[in-house]
């Protein structure tokens, strides 16, 4: 199972899924308000934390039977998935994590990236950059839950997330602090980091892999935060060590 | 050429695959305040605002790998000397013949005035959903507030009516006394009466809207005809003259249509000129039914016909003839809920409101 991280949809695993296509059944899916999602089935409390986004990754698991399966999470996604291990053992028995960060903000004796302040900062940012697509075109999209297509029209016509939801997505997942749960994810981790990343800096990585009980870790050649769409190869190579 | 890219009235800068500058044109460095030599080699997210940064990873980058292209995103340019220029972006890769990803090119726009304008929309909108939303709750708590507070002073209520009754049958009472009583009877009523209309309203509106159920079962007549006898009987010094010519059965809610022609009538009362008569008409008319009430007065101004059926509006009328302003709104809301329409007509010589329905539901029964 590939889940996408913050920012897009499960288009950012299109060229790293295909090449396990032959040795695996493949699950991808979009977040609700990402994607091609059900825009309609946003619930703002059950998405106030990462726990909700938890369940629907094991709901998605239950309703395809899973046991024992790969979990590949980008971004935020990754710590999704260890919450999803802990609230369904037996589903996953081997976690990717692929940029991942158990907190974002600063905090005593510990380095996350970020400040409070700075969050607020790409907050704004996603208001000034939805503004357009908001008044315009989520009604139509809206009003038109049978028509996913629609949303093909938007200028950018991948990694279409609703503005409001991307906002609360961007909230949950920047404020987020889910260290104490590393200790007790108990599957087999990979923690790919990479080599320059501003969202997940190396140190974060570090303590990633230190955090869990059973994990490798592998520093990607990749800069940027998305290694899946700028280094697929790369990223494909490491997933296949490891499983 | 040259002279185009340098100074042209954009700028323009070219990253590699891992986001260094490899050129910058000089429109672009006299903005940032970094002479041009300083800007190659560094990072693209050292030109700009936090939030572009984030943004430039989490959405930017990926919506060049997997489109090529991103067209107008508003972000913040980070000068040397640490303020922000607003700016409007557009991104293209460039690729080779193998697809392979070679540099991404950046063409920015100085956009102070227009961010300035967008945001101050952006701030009064999230002001105005606040409000509104503000607003409802208060809506909200009061109706609330009215459904409790009437329900609970039904009981007393119905105790003093109780006891004026038991007054009335059992005890001896003086001249002043019956007459007294007669009063508080008819206080009691009005009392009633105005409870009944602020429970309408609450219910009308926390469930959004009235709800009736209507059927033909019985004749309309006798309803009105009674509706008509009570307000006769309440108000002897005036006079109501009655028409009603109905071809039975009309498909509705007796109840509701008795309230409606009800509160149409101590409309007039209210309001009319005293001395002129009331004319009550309810007739069928092919498949509508249409009832009027007439009064003569002063004419309604059009900006208090406006308001009209708003709740809680009150013309000038005589205090003791002072309700709540919900007669004509549940009017209103009874009309709308029989699929009717409720009008009013206001000149020198007559006040004319008009209620019109279908005979039979649209819905069926």
């Amino acid at each position: 199972m590939f889940a996408h991280g913050f920012g897009c949809d499960q288009a950012m695993w299109t060229q790293v899924a295909r090449e396990f296509e032959a040795d695996y059944r493949i699950v991808l899916f979009d977040y609700v308000g990402h994607g091609q999602s059900d825009l309609t089935a946003y619930d703002a409390d059950r998405y106030s934390t990462l726990d909700g986004y938890a369940e629907d990754v094991t709901e998605i698991g239950r309703t395809l039977g899973l046991s024992n399966a790969i979990y590949v999470g980008h971004s935020v996604s990754a710590m999704i998935g260890a919450l999803a291990t802990l609230k369904a053992p037996g589903m996953f028995s081997d976690l990717v994590m692929v940029g991942p960060s158990p907190r974002y903000i600063d905090d005593d004796g510990y380095r996350g990236g970020f400040s409070r302040a700075q969050i607020d900062e790409l907050l704004e940012f996603l208001a000034d950059n939805h503004l357009g697509w908001s008044a315009a075109m989520a009604p139509a999209i809206m009003g038109n839950a049978d028509r996913p297509d629609l949303s093909a029209r938007l200028e950018n016509s991948f990694c279409n997330t609703d503005p409001d939801i991307a906002r609360d997505f961007a909230r949950v997942t920047f404020l987020s602090d889910n260290r104490d749960d590393l200790a007790a994810v108990n599957v087999r981790t990979l923690v790919l980091q990479c080599s320059s990343d501003i969202i997940a800096p190396v140190e974060v990585g570090q303590y990633v892999h230190a955090s869990l009980p059973n994990s490798d870790y592998r520093l990607l050649r990749a800069t940027g935060h998305c290694p899946n769409l700028s280094a697929p190869d790369e990223v494909t190579a490491a997933i296949r060590d490891f499983v | 050429m040259e002279d185009l890219y340098e100074t042209a009235p954009c700028g323009y800068v070219s990253l590699s695959p891992h986001g260094t500058i490899v050129k910058a044109n000089r429109t672009l460095s006299d903005w940032l305040g970094w002479p041009p030599e300083t800007l190659v080699g560094k990072a693209v997210h050292d030109i700009l605002g936090f939030g572009g940064r984030i943004a430039f990873e989490t959405h930017l980058a990926p919506l060049l790998r997997l489109q090529g292209h991103v067209d107008e995103i508003a972000l913040d340019l980070l000068r040397a000397d640490g303020d922000k220029i607003p700016a409007i972006a557009n991104a293209a890769e460039k690729r080779d013949a193998a697809g392979k990803h070679r540099f991404t090119r950046l063409t920015l726009f100085k956009a102070v005035d227009r961010r300035t304008y967008e945001r101050s929309l952006l701030e009064a909108r999230g002001k105005a959903e606040t409000e509104s939303k503000v607003q409802a709750e208060a809506v909200l708590v009061r109706d609330q507030f009215m459904a409790v507070l009437g329900h609970d002073l039904r009981s007393p209520l119905a105790a003093i009516a109780a006891g004026t009754r038991l007054l009335a049958r059992r005890e001896q009472l003086s001249e002043q006394g019956r007459s007294i009583l007669s009063e508080m009877t008819k206080s009691a009523e009005r009392a009633a009466a105005l409870i009944d209309d602020v429970l309408d309203l609450a219910r009308g509106s926390l469930g959004g809207g009235f709800v009736i159920e209507r059927d033909a079962d019985e004749p309309l007549t006798p309803v009105l005809e009674q509706v008509v006898a009570e307000l006769r009987a309440i108000t002897p010094d005036r006079t109501i003259e009655s028409r009603i010519d109905i071809d039975e059965p009309v498909c509705c809610n007796r109840g509701r249509l008795g309230q409606l022609a009800s509160n149409l009538l101590s409309n007039a009362i209210s309001h009319g000129a005293p001395t002129q008569p009331i004319r009550f008409e309810a007739v069928t008319r092919e498949d509508r039914f249409v009832l009027t009430v007439v009064n003569a007065g002063d004419p309604i101004p059009a900006d208090v016909r406006d308001r009209l059926f708003q709740p809680f509006f009150r013309g000038h009328a005589r205090p003791s003839q002072q309700g709540l302003g919900l007669g004509l709104f549940i009017a209103s809301e009874i009309a709308k809920a029989h699929e009717g329409d409720l009008d009013v007509s206001s000149t020198i010589n007559e006040t004319r409101f008009t209620f019109t329905m279908p005979r039979a539901s649209s819905v069926g029964t």
